[in-house]
């Protein structure tokens, strides 16, 4: 007979494995159908491990029948275009509405978190006339652009928050008094103190823009232009056989890099969130 | 050298909740060398007027100078000052050493061999000499603490300001700073204000105490001098504790000069040297008496006797504060440890003439004090409004 918390312990344990299972199992299966040959990937009798049929040709695949070396190249170029302009504006504003106090301070920031809810989609013809008019329609600079903008609220609203809690006043203060006028206190003592913030916001604005689908969709139609993710679209929709397997692949290789930058940043992730600056 | 002047200096906030004056015109004359605290309640303006002399925060009207120049417009970097914060304010990205030397590195030309040996040694006077390579969050508050004053030390300043910089430490280490900081400043002997709001702070550390309320001044003198001798009723109910007892009476005057002050259940008789000072008009008072000049004396003369109930009797070891009933009120009296009367008895209270302070009941304004026995000069205007 188990004593008590033994027991509670382990129907604890017993409910997070269910959980974890049903949170991971779409995710395996994606990784499953992704190394499975075509017909394996739609045969009912392959199994959960399927571990005689495992191939890496859809991967191949992938790279060989689709232009995913250009729309990987795409994505790459928007997704770091939109990060640096949406940060580089983003900080500074970030810290004006943190510290400074200006007419309309209050109207602006709810404007600028009002977007960050406010569904893109309904804005979707409005932006397209705007990025016709100024010739920006199915060209890189465009997207990048459009990103940037969209991602601007979200990474205004996370720094600010950081400023307003996470930097003690007093510390621009000390170093005003040690020698700093308001601009290089910024940029020498505020901005290194700011890293953990800063890379949380790159994170979010970098998994934003690469996993965008709307703004690309709209605002682009030729292949030259595309990214992976609306590619992927195309793949999906695309007349011949459907290749589950191929698409999958082309899913996890997606997914990668974000991965891959999340690993990179997480050390500075988990502080820029608590809102405290390192130590 | 570092003689600090503020003439008429004035603060005043406005934001969009309205008009909020901070300071208002706060005449100080600070020597070289001289240590002088800030004390008030919250919201007093003490802070602000330090962060007005350190640059923080612009002046709304009236001069700062310091060494005889207007400093109004020099940005903080610009003032030879150095400032030690509450919360300390350390860089926390960079080791003690790189905090102390930051200032040096930034606003002198000094080369880095003088800016080790002067951090070096503002490390030996604050015992932090082990602690030079760590960094900010690895040190307790009390090193922190010292981090900061040492890095304030370091710069060698005309001016040094404290903005209650013991407020975070715990009871005894905050006792066992006070005098470390007071060992510093005879040491380096620079001109310092020290902003606190525990009186008791500003007792023990300051050559003069300057005591504001509603952004107003209220008194300047040496500790003595505010104790012994308040300028109203504010500066005498916020300095000393438990805080001086107040009694509204009125004089009754007995023909031959000497006169009775009376209350609600208060009879006092006080001397012809004490009314003698007190003009005609004044019938209305207040008079004031603090809790450590009480005696409990059952066969005191009852002309110069109060009786009271005993509500409480706190001890904390040295003495016993007790608590009393008088009228309604609250009555304080600070005796030694072995009298200790039983709750609900009521005693006799007596108290010396010399340690009577009276009040103007309409003003707050000090009248007369019975240790000076000479009638107080003419308060600055603006301690006018203690009665406000």
């Amino acid at each position: 007979m188990l004593n008590p918390t033994k027991r509670d312990r382990a129907l604890l344990y017993a409910g997070i494995i269910a959980f974890a299972l049903f949170a991971v199992v779409p995710y395996y299966w994606i990784l499953r159908t992704s190394i499975l040959t075509n017909f394996a990937a739609i045969s009912p009798d392959t199994g959960f491990l399927p571990l005689g049929e495992l191939t890496l040709d859809p991967y191949f695949a992938v790279w060989a029948d689709f232009a995913f070396p250009l729309y990987f190249r795409n994505s790459i170029i928007v997704a770091f275009g939109a990060t640096l302009i949406s940060l580089f504006f983003a900080i500074p504003g970030a810290y004006a509405f943190a510290r400074l106090d200006f007419p309309g301070r209050q109207a602006l920031f709810y404007t600028a978190v009002f977007t960050i809810m406010f569904p893109w989609i309904v804005l979707t013809i409005p932006v397209y006339e705007v990025f016709y008019f100024l010739n920006l329609v199915n060209t890189l600079p465009g997207i990048v652009i459009a990103l940037s903008i969209f991602v601007l609220p979200q990474n205004i609203w996370l720094l600010q928050g950081f400023f307003r809690q996470g930097i003690p006043e007093n510390i621009e203060e000390a170093a005003l008094i040690d020698g700093h006028n308001e601009l290089t206190a910024f940029m020498r003592i505020v901005l290194p103190l700011s890293a953990p913030a800063i890379g949380a916001a790159a994170l979010f604005a970098f998994l934003t823009a690469w996993n965008n689908f709307l703004w690309v969709f709209v605002l682009t139609s030729d292949e030259g232009v595309r990214t992976a993710t609306v590619a992927i679209h195309y793949i999906l929709g695309s007349d011949v056989l459907r290749e589950w397997n191929t698409l999958m692949a082309s899913v996890v290789l997606l997914v990668a890099p974000p991965v891959i930058f999340y690993g990179l940043s997480r050390r500075y992730l988990g502080e820029g969130l608590g809102g405290s600056p390192g130590g | 050298m570092a003689q600090l002047e503020l003439d008429k200096v004035t603060k005043v906030f406005d934001d969009s909740s309205g008009t909020i004056v901070a300071v208002e015109e706060l005449d100080l004359d600070i020597d070289d060398g001289e240590f002088v605290v800030f004390v008030g309640p919250s919201g007093c303006g003490k802070s602000t007027t330090l962060r007005m002399v350190s640059g923080l925060e612009t002046i709304t009207d009236g001069e700062i100078r310091l060494g005889g120049e207007r400093i109004n417009e020099q940005s903080p970097k610009d003032r030879d000052i150095a400032m030690v914060f509450q919360s300390y304010a350390l860089y926390p990205h960079k080791t003690v050493r790189g905090n102390m030397a930051y200032g040096l590195q930034l606003s002198t030309d000094l080369d880095d061999q003088e800016i080790n040996r002067r951090v070096e040694e503002a490390a030996d006077m604050m015992g932090i000499e082990d602690l030079l390579d760590k960094k900010p969050a690895s040190l307790s508050g009390g090193q922190q603490q010292r981090v900061a004053t040492g890095r304030a030390i370091v710069r060698e300043p005309a001016v040094f300001l404290f903005d209650e910089p013991l407020s975070n430490l715990d009871a005894k280490l905050r006792k066992h700073m006070r005098t470390e900081l007071a060992r510093i400043h005879s040491e380096v002997g620079i001109t310092t204000i020290y902003v606190t709001h525990d009186q008791e702070e500003a007792m023990t550390m300051a050559d003069r105490i300057v005591i504001l309320n509603d952004g107003r001044l209220q008194q300047v003198g040496t500790p003595k001098e505010v104790y012994y001798e308040p300028n109203n009723r504010f500066v005498a109910d916020f300095i000393g504790s438990p805080s001086m007892n107040f009694l509204d009476v009125k004089l009754d005057r007995d023909g031959t000069g000497s006169g009775t002050l009376v209350g609600d259940e208060v009879s006092y008789k006080v001397s012809d040297g004490m009314v003698g000072n007190l003009d005609d008009a004044s019938s209305d008072l207040v008079l004031g008496v603090r809790p450590e000049n009480i005696r409990i004396e059952a066969g005191a003369p009852p002309e110069k006797s109060i009786e009271a109930t005993v509500d409480v009797v706190e001890v904390i070891g040295s003495d016993n504060f007790i608590y009393l009933d008088l009228a309604g009120q609250e009555f304080r009296v600070r005796t030694p440890s072995e009298i200790e009367p039983e709750e609900d008895e009521t005693v006799t209270l007596t108290f010396d003439e010399e340690n009577v302070h009276l009040f103007d009941a309409r003003t707050g304004d000090a009248l007369v004090h019975g240790r000076s026995q000479a009638s107080v000069s003419a308060p600055p205007e603006q301690s006018d409004t203690a009665a406000d």
